[in-house]
């Protein structure tokens, strides 16, 4: 036979035929062993992650091809696919997103240097273009082989995290271990969304736990995904399945701008759904508890709330909703937990998220209904004046449009706190049910009548009898109202038609705040 | 001098770069477990002398979470309750706070009288 001369097609198609053995090479990641040892685990392989999380076929991957480059312990003759990271670009809900998911087949998703180059690339991406960056974590931990470079890399990533912050929304889902210093990175980014029984977070395990102090702990309740949203608030998202936590970043990206400059246009105003009746919900008792959420539930359109953190610290509910179509970030005293009271953690909890809003342009609409800050030997010596003063500062700060509702309690230095228009509210309204005033009236009565209690024939009696006096004339919006502390009081049914009216005037609000470097909030 | 010593103790060094793991199954070969640490001589501090060791929370017990008073009690020892049923009001910060059962059992003991004043933490009841 003739020998053919190879011709331009063949040339190329081989060309193309090496490029597609290289990519199923390259996707293969760990091979299918350590594949199947993943799903054994309750887990997705990484590309399967994205491509549930991400509109179908709209995902673009990069740096497929990337080689480590490490020289030591037998490690130059090994490949490593991707170097256990993948990273790329697609859409969600239709709307750009940068999103990198560390592949736990490949050398158990350990950082080395090009692994963190990669996800350094793609962070870079993301702030250059202003979408919002989502980081999959699943790894073991710092490439030990690679020594300091594999810290180095971790550098980069929180320097980055650090430099997007308040710029685009940055989401961490902890879909594996996540320990040592890795953990950082997710605690810099503003949501954390983890999974029953397959999150693991922890700065030290179990072992060293041990071994240092003696105490024995098991990895799940040490850092596990419920520990994390009920115990120590660093994740904000607890779901039972991969699938059902994807559901969730999708909601959540419904509800935020991809940065903090864009302007979103609203969706279709909806009504909140009918079986939310406002004026039935607050029993007019102010010693009687109910669900602050159905209060929130009755103002959104369609009734749609996303809750943040919705475990921990419970006595303060945050999350958002939509009014008149736009997002707005809600924080609502819960009556139902602790009595709705401030402490350490529910201060933290509304601290931040009220920052975040400000730093996005979200509207705060606050619903008030709490008796001041907890009392107690542990919350003054955890550090409830730093904790508390964070809400303060928080509020103080926000330049966004913020909208107070006053439902029944507000009490003290909690009523300062709770956006007050002493903190710059722009609009404080109160219900008929609201008690506006420096302290409850027991204790009131028995400082500012304590010799008439005192001195009086039956103590007890006299006592009661302040107490009504003071709540006649204290308890009640009418005092604030008379100062112009509130801006005036409306029956519960027509919250919305406020709310509604006070942010569409509040679009265009312009407020300027001394040129500084940055504030050192309390910390 | 007596006294100093006393302060002075040994920690491991704290690897926080590697995940310490019971599990070694959960890692490929590339990952190395770190167990072995370095000892430091150093001081305490007051806080973390005085710290309570980690125990964990028995989930029959049913304690306070907030300081305050039992107003009410609804059911009595032995009696079989169903998840989310009424077991007491319990008030604090000016709030009647309704006491559920987290689950369907039986109240063994009841550690509380109405009118009882409790700290933070105080077991209530204990079911089973």
């Amino acid at each position: 036979m003739r020998k053919q001369k190879p011709t331009i097609m063949s040339l190329f198609s081989k060309k193309i035929s090496e490029l597609q053995e290289r990519t199923a090479k390259a996707v293969q990641g760990g091979g299918d062993k350590a594949i199947a040892k993943q799903i054994a685990m309750g887990k997705l392989p990484a590309r399967e992650r994205i491509n549930k999380l991400l509109d179908p076929g709209s995902f673009y991957e990069y740096d497929l091809f990337i080689e480590h480059d490490a020289r030591e312990f037998g490690m130059e003759n090994k490949s490593l696919a991707g170097d256990g990271v993948v990273i790329g670009t697609g859409t969600i809900n239709g709307k750009p997103v940068a999103i990198y998911a560390q592949d736990f087949t490949v050398a158990g998703g350990s950082l080395g240097s090009m692994h963190a180059r990669k996800i350094t690339k793609i962070m870079d991406y993301s702030l250059r273009m202003r979408i919002p960056l989502i980081g999959i974590n699943d790894s073991g931990g710092a490439r030990i082989q690679e020594g300091v470079n594999s810290l180095a890399g971790y550098g980069e990533i929180f320097f980055r995290n650090t430099l997007a912050s308040g710029v685009i929304p940055q989401i961490s889902v902890i879909l594996g271990p996540c320990a040592g210093g890795a953990v950082y990175s997710p605690a810099l980014t503003d949501y954390v969304f983890v999974v029953d029984k397959i999150s693991k977070m922890f700065i030290t395990g179990p072992e060293v736990i041990k071994s240092v102090l003696g105490e024995e702990i098991d990895m799940e309740s040490l850092g596990g995904a419920r520990v994390h949203c009920e115990t120590t608030g660093n994740a904000h998202f607890f779901a039972e399945s991969e699938e059902q936590c994807f559901d969730q970043i999708k909601e959540l990206l419904s509800y935020i701008p991809a940065h903090n400059q864009e302007k979103q246009e609203p969706l279709k105003t909806k009504e909140p759904l009918k079986k939310y009746k406002i004026d039935k919900i607050v029993p007019a008792d102010p010693t009687a508890p109910y669900d602050v959420r159905d209060v929130i539930k009755s103002i959104t359109d369609n009734s749609e709330f996303i809750e943040i953190q919705e475990m921990w610290a419970p006595n303060i509910v945050i999350g958002y909703g939509r009014v008149g179509g736009r997002t707005v970030g809600f924080v609502a005293n819960q009556p139902m937990v602790l009595a709705g009271v401030l402490d350490c953690d529910s201060s933290d909890k509304a601290a931040r998220f009220i920052r975040y809003c400000d730093a996005f342009e979200i509207p705060i609409v606050t619903l008030e209904d709490m008796p001041g800050y907890l009392p107690g030997v542990d919350q003054e010596h955890a550090g409830v004046i730093r904790h508390g003063a964070k809400l303060l500062y928080a509020y103080s700060e926000a330049t966004v449009p913020k909208v107070t509702i006053i439902l029944r309690k507000a009490y003290g230095g909690g009523y300062i706190a709770m956006n007050s228009r002493h903190l710059r509210a722009d609009f404080v309204f109160a219900w008929p049910t609201a008690e506006i005033a420096v302290m409850g009236p027991e204790g009131a009565a028995n400082i500012i009548f304590r010799k008439e209690i005192m001195e009086a024939a039956d103590p007890n009696e006299m006592r009661k009898q302040k107490v009504q006096e003071y709540k006649d004339k204290f308890a009640n919006p009418y005092v604030a109202a008379a100062k112009g502390y509130i801006d005036t009081v409306i029956p519960p049914a027509d919250t919305r038609k406020f709310i509604l009216h006070a942010l569409e005037i509040s679009t265009n609000k312009v407020l300027k705040r001394p040129v500084k470097k940055h504030g050192v909030p309390p910390f | 001098m007596e006294e100093n010593n006393k302060e002075i103790v040994s920690l491991h060094e704290v690897n926080d770069a590697v995940l310490m793991s019971d599990d070694p199954n959960l890692f490929t070969d590339h990952i190395q477990v770190f167990t072995e640490g370095r000892r430091y001589r150093t001081m305490l501090t007051r806080k973390f002398a005085e710290r309570k060791k980690w125990v964990a929370p028995d989930p029959n017990e049913i304690v306070s979470h907030i300081p305050g008073v039992v107003a009410a009690i609804y059911v009595k020892e032995g009696q079989k309750v169903k998840k989310g049923e009424k077991l007491m009001i319990y008030e604090a910060m000016k709030m009647k706070n309704i006491i559920t059962a987290p689950f369907d059992g039986t109240i063994r003991s009841i550690a509380v009288q109405e009118g009882t004043n409790l700290p933070k933490g105080a077991i209530l009841m204990v079911m089973e």
